[in-house]
């Protein structure tokens, strides 16, 4: 299997208070394409920060991290930029639509980031693919949870991303939504090959997806 | 709930929100500060400016309680009259007038007592001196002392003085000789200015009024001492009130930021507020915690401002009094007094705006149930769908403001006019949402500019309430701006216009004396025969001037030649006749021509008779026209010179002009006049350095005004930056959220100054409109009814569009630290904050 993400031996500290707080420890990891895998662990356990590395949204104490053979630590910021737009997507426990754009807008918005063009025709598109075309004008208060949570999908998948990061994606949402989500996310992995690394507490949910890592106090265990 | 625990809790919710974020906090807090100093400092300026009417000799030599004056000067028989009356009277008589110091030019007062019975402290007692005409005794501000000399410029004669004492201490700038000696170095043929009288107690002020006045001749009037002081405040009662209204400005646009401020807080803390509620807050308890912050903003913005406010009148007083002293009455500005009156006043009106503005926000926060505290989203769209209600509001205000403009004055004061401006700026703020709302539906507009555009025009449309509230705030400041500047600018080429019109000769010539509009120095009136000689010269217009009261308010009486006028002059008038038929009128006897400011402070039109006491007579003059006038707001009666000897002989002119035959060359004219004058101290001026001069001294008079309206835009464009660092605060999470879809950190700052330039131009638009609409008000209804001017109306393009640019450019800037703040987020860190 084609291997998309490289995690070797990455430590992360963090200064609280003047004191250090090591959230990862030499944690090794490599994930192939279309793997859905799960992080799960309790919180503060380093599932986020995992997520961050992996999304080139931070840099490692120690340790490399690669994406698509792109050493994210050897880049500057427009560079670490350019590669989050073209590689990965984000979800969010708590969607992070922005309230003033209507659906299609917010699904369109990383592609116009990135100087896209006819990039509303490619957000419809991703928003076919999550059942939520109807729904392209509305603006995000006038969705339920859990179509607020397909729109963030499409949105995250609207760059055609190798990775999907999604943090607690269902945390928000009731069991039979959290599940249509799962589905959703299982289907993006299997159907249109993408990577997906899911944090999660729910060990149900850690059960639709292709491998688990479970973290305990910034380890692998 | 106990008063500790309140305490507590208010540090908590109220306090600590404002610590955590004291930029913005400082920036609200000046924004009242300045508005708070801007109206501090113009009332102390005011004061100062208007509170030095009495002379320093006055004061020196105790009260009068009766003041005898008469236009064209008191006969001085009239003492004698008063000291054969069978009272124990104290008659002190007074010859004044004005000198300028030779080196630095000061013009002090110059004045003529009776040394003796005065009895003027000062470090001299050699009473032999007194009857020299080189005597002075002078006031301790000139810097001077005994046996100094000084040279006086007085009329058109330099004369020589030596000092023989300085009076007492805090007698400031002046110059007094013995009256013998005044009379003849100001040549005044037996006339005194005035007469002070002290009565003795035991009958009634009233009673003493009736004795003197029978005692007096017919044309010399009595009054109580102080009345003429009392004139001068009335007379610069209007201009005072405008300046106030002018500085109120700043202060509103203050209140708006604050206004903002709370609402923007209000937002911010609605789950906050809805967890309160939920833990038995009361409504009250919320309301009061909203109207505390606000208070604090008042508080710390009210002392800030006490502070500026006191340095700024330092400014604002040289300002003041450089117009007070041009356009209205002599006057050296008082040292500036701050007393604890005025500091309570300045604390209220700080806490008092920011309470005021506050309570829309803190009533809306205190209506927030638990279960309600919902998304911005849906609350901007509530706000979003209540803008046409809001436009319909609009229209009923400026149906309003259309009302009151057509009102007439009260007590000469535009309170109809002001009431119009507020109602029209109210109707704009009531506008602002819908055309804010407007960039919605040019987002296809936006896109073409790119995401960029797109996201700040969605983010202003979206929270736009706080966008209405700041475009609110800054377009009323630019729209006074506007509205003052294009006033100006009309008035100013009105002027212009008027002086191409009205200065048709080649020369005119004055004392050297500075000249004010309460003083007009003489020159000899010999030098009207001396230029009449000359063969270059084809006509002498002398001019005379008095100051007078009339119906209690000051006024110029002046004389020229109206056959001259009549050949030369184009002096438009208000019938729109030609100039021949007022000089006509003007030749054939007893008639008048008045200014406009005069015909509007006393309502005075064509066809009605002025009765004039003048010099000891009764005269009656027919007004046959009125005319444009913009050189005195105190106003002009304009008589022929043959009438106005007839009244008042002395044949002395205030000026002349003079016309050169043609093919004579003006800088030619202009060396033979000067050659022609010379051993007097008489200037010479071309036509054209005569109008640069007035248009100077107009830009002056003017400048205070450009200051206050530059203080209302800088608190505006604060408020901007201030507001705009609360949004990036706000949005720390979008911003973080844009970080991780791909945005670069020049993309957040792009958004944060495009945000900046759109409220820039939105304000800017809306100011525009509402600017052009009160330059309306200002010229048609407030000037007209406070100053009595008819103005013509013209764009001041240059002076508009470059103050528009210097504003959306500010404004734009005013996001550069914002956007830097922006940039600087740590998007880990705020998308995970909840």
């Amino acid at each position: 299997m084609e291997s998309i993400l490289q995690i070797q031996d990455v430590s992360k500290e963090y200064l609280t208070d003047g004191a250090s707080v090591e959230a990862l420890r030499h944690v090794s990891a490599q994930f192939s394409r279309g793997e859905f895998v799960a992080l799960v662990g309790r919180s503060g356990c380093g599932k986020s920060t995992l997520l961050n590395l992996a999304g080139a949204m931070d840099f490692p104490t120690s340790g490399t991290v690669t994406l698509e053979g792109v050493k994210t630590s050897a880049l500057n910021d427009s560079s670490l930029t350019k590669l989050r737009r073209e590689k990965v997507g984000f979800i969010f426990q708590s969607f992070q639509l922005l309230p003033t754009l209507s659906v299609i807008e917010n699904v369109e918005l990383p592609l116009m980031l990135g100087g896209g063009r006819a990039p509303r025709q490619a957000a419809m598109e991703r928003l076919a693919w999550v059942q939520m075309e109807d729904f392209a004008a509305r603006m995000p208060y006038q969705l339920s949870g859990g179509q607020m949570q397909r729109v963030a999908i499409a949105r995250a998948l609207v760059n055609s991303p190798a990775l999907l990061l999604a943090d607690e994606p269902t945390g928000n949402l009731d069991t039979t939504t959290g599940d249509l989500i799962l589905q959703l996310l299982r289907h993006i992995a299997n159907e249109r090959r993408t990577t997906v690394l899911m944090a999660t507490h729910s060990l149900e949910a850690a059960g639709i997806t292709d491998t688990i890592v479970r973290l305990r106090d910034g380890q692998v265990v | 709930m106990g008063r500790l625990n309140r305490i507590v809790l208010f540090d908590r919710l109220i306090a600590r929100p404002l610590r955590l974020e004291p930029l913005r906090t400082l920036l609200t807090a000046l924004a009242v500060a300045l508005g708070v100093a801007v109206v501090l400092a113009i009332e102390l300026a005011g004061n100062a400016a208007a509170g030095s009417f009495r002379s320093s000799v006055e004061t020196l030599t105790g009260d009068a309680d009766f003041e005898i004056t008469a236009t064209g000067g008191v006969p001085a028989q009239t003492v004698a009259s008063l000291a054969a009356l069978p009272y124990a009277l104290r008659i002190r008589p007074r010859i004044e007038d004005y000198a300028s110091v030779a080196g630095d030019g000061r013009t002090i007062p110059f004045i003529g007592v009776d040394m003796l019975a005065d009895a003027l402290p000062s470090s001299t007692t050699d009473t032999s001196s007194f009857q020299r005409d080189d005597s002075v005794w002078i006031g301790d501000g000139l810097g001077y002392k005994a046996g100094d000399r000084l040279s006086l410029a007085i009329n058109d004669t330099q004369s020589e003085f030596v000092v023989r004492g300085v009076l007492g201490a805090r007698t400031g700038e002046v110059a007094v000789v013995d009256l013998a000696p005044a009379t003849r170095l100001l040549g005044r043929n037996g006339s005194l200015d005035r007469i002070l009288v002290q009565v003795p107690s035991g009958r009634s002020l009233d009673e003493w009024e009736t004795v003197l006045r029978n005692a007096l001749p017919p044309g010399v009037t009595v009054a109580r001492q102080g009345s003429r002081t009392n004139e001068n405040r009335r007379m610069l009662a209007a201009f005072r009130w405008n300046l106030r209204v002018l500085s109120y400005i700043a202060l509103i646009v203050g209140a708006f930021l604050i206004y903002n401020t709370l609402s923007v807080s209000v937002v911010r803390r609605r789950a906050e507020i809805g967890i309160l509620r939920a833990l038995g807050a009361t409504r009250g308890q919320v309301m009061a915690a909203f109207l505390g912050e606000a208070a604090c903003f008042g508080l710390i913005g009210g002392v800030i401002g006490l502070a500026l406010g006191r340095g700024l009148a330092e400014g604002a007083v040289k300002l003041v009094a450089a117009t007070v002293d041009s356009l209205y009455v002599s006057s050296s500005p008082a040292p500036i007094s701050l007393g604890w009156g005025l500091v309570a006043l300045t604390m209220l009106a700080g806490v008092g705006v920011a309470v005021l503005s506050a309570l829309s926000p803190a009533w809306e926060a205190s209506r927030v149930t638990p279960v309600e505290a919902m998304s911005r989203g849906r609350r901007e769209h509530e706000v979003s769908l209540h803008r046409f209600r809001s436009l319909g509001m609009a229209a009923v205000l400026a149906l309003g403001a259309g009302l009151a403009a057509r009102q007439g004055p009260i007590g000469g004061r535009p309170v109809f006019g002001c009431i119009a401006a507020i109602l029209l700026i109210g109707c704009c703020t009531l506008a602002i949402p819908a055309l804010v709302a407007m960039l919605s539906s040019a987002a296809g507009l936006a896109r073409l500019c790119g995401v960029e555009a797109l996201l700040a025009s969605r983010s202003l449309a979206g929270s736009l309430r706080r966008t209405s509230v700041l475009v609110g705030a800054l377009a009323t400041a630019i729209a006074m701006t506007a509205a003052v500047g294009i006033m100006v600018g009309s008035f100013r080429q009105t002027v212009i216009l008027w002086m191409s019109d009205g200065l048709q000769a080649d020369l005119y010539l004055r004392p050297a004396m500075a000249t004010g509009a309460d003083r007009h120095p003489t020159m000899s009136p010999e030098i009207i025969q001396r230029l009449q000689s000359l063969p270059e010269v084809a006509d002498v217009d002398p001019f005379r001037a008095y100051e007078i009261s009339y119906e209690g308010l000051s006024a110029t009486l002046g004389a020229g030649d109206a056959r001259i006028a009549g050949r030369y002059g184009r002096r438009p008038l208000l019938s729109g006749a030609p100039t021949s038929t007022a000089t006509d009128q003007l030749l054939a006897g007893d008639n008048a021509i008045v200014s406009e400011p005069f015909a509007n402070k006393h309502h005075v039109k064509k066809g009605d008779v002025l009765k004039l006491s003048l010099s000891g007579r009764q005269a009656q003059f027919k007004v046959v026209d009125v005319y444009f006038d913009y050189s005195s707001e105190r106003g002009y009666i304009i008589l022929d010179r043959s009438t106005l000897l007839k009244y008042l002989p002395d044949p002395a002119p205030s000026n002349m002009a003079v016309y050169l035959k043609p093919g004579i060359g003006v800088d030619e004219g202009k060396r033979i006049v000067e050659n022609a004058v010379s051993g007097r101290k008489v200037l010479v001026f071309a036509n054209r350095t005569l109008r640069e001069d007035a248009i100077k001294i107009f830009d002056r008079t003017f400048a205070i005004t450009y200051a206050l309206e530059g203080v209302a835009v800088f608190v505006a464009i604060m408020g901007v930056a201030g507001a705009l660092l609360a949004l990036v605060i706000d949005r720390r999470r979008e911003f973080g959220l844009l970080r991780f879809l791909g945005g670069a950190t020049g993309q957040l700052r792009r958004i944060i100054l495009f945000e900046a330039g759109m409220l820039g131009l939105l304000a800017n638009l809306a100011g525009m409109v509402l600017g052009v609409l009160l330059s309306l008000l200002l010229i048609y209804v407030i000037n007209k009814q406070s100053f009595g001017w008819t103005i013509q109306f013209h764009w001041p393009v240059a002076m508009l569009l470059g103050a528009l640019t210097l504003v959306y450019v500010a404004t734009v800037l005013a996001g550069l630290y914002p956007a830097r703040v922006a940039t600087r987020l740590n998007p880990i860190e705020v998308i995970h904050e909840e």
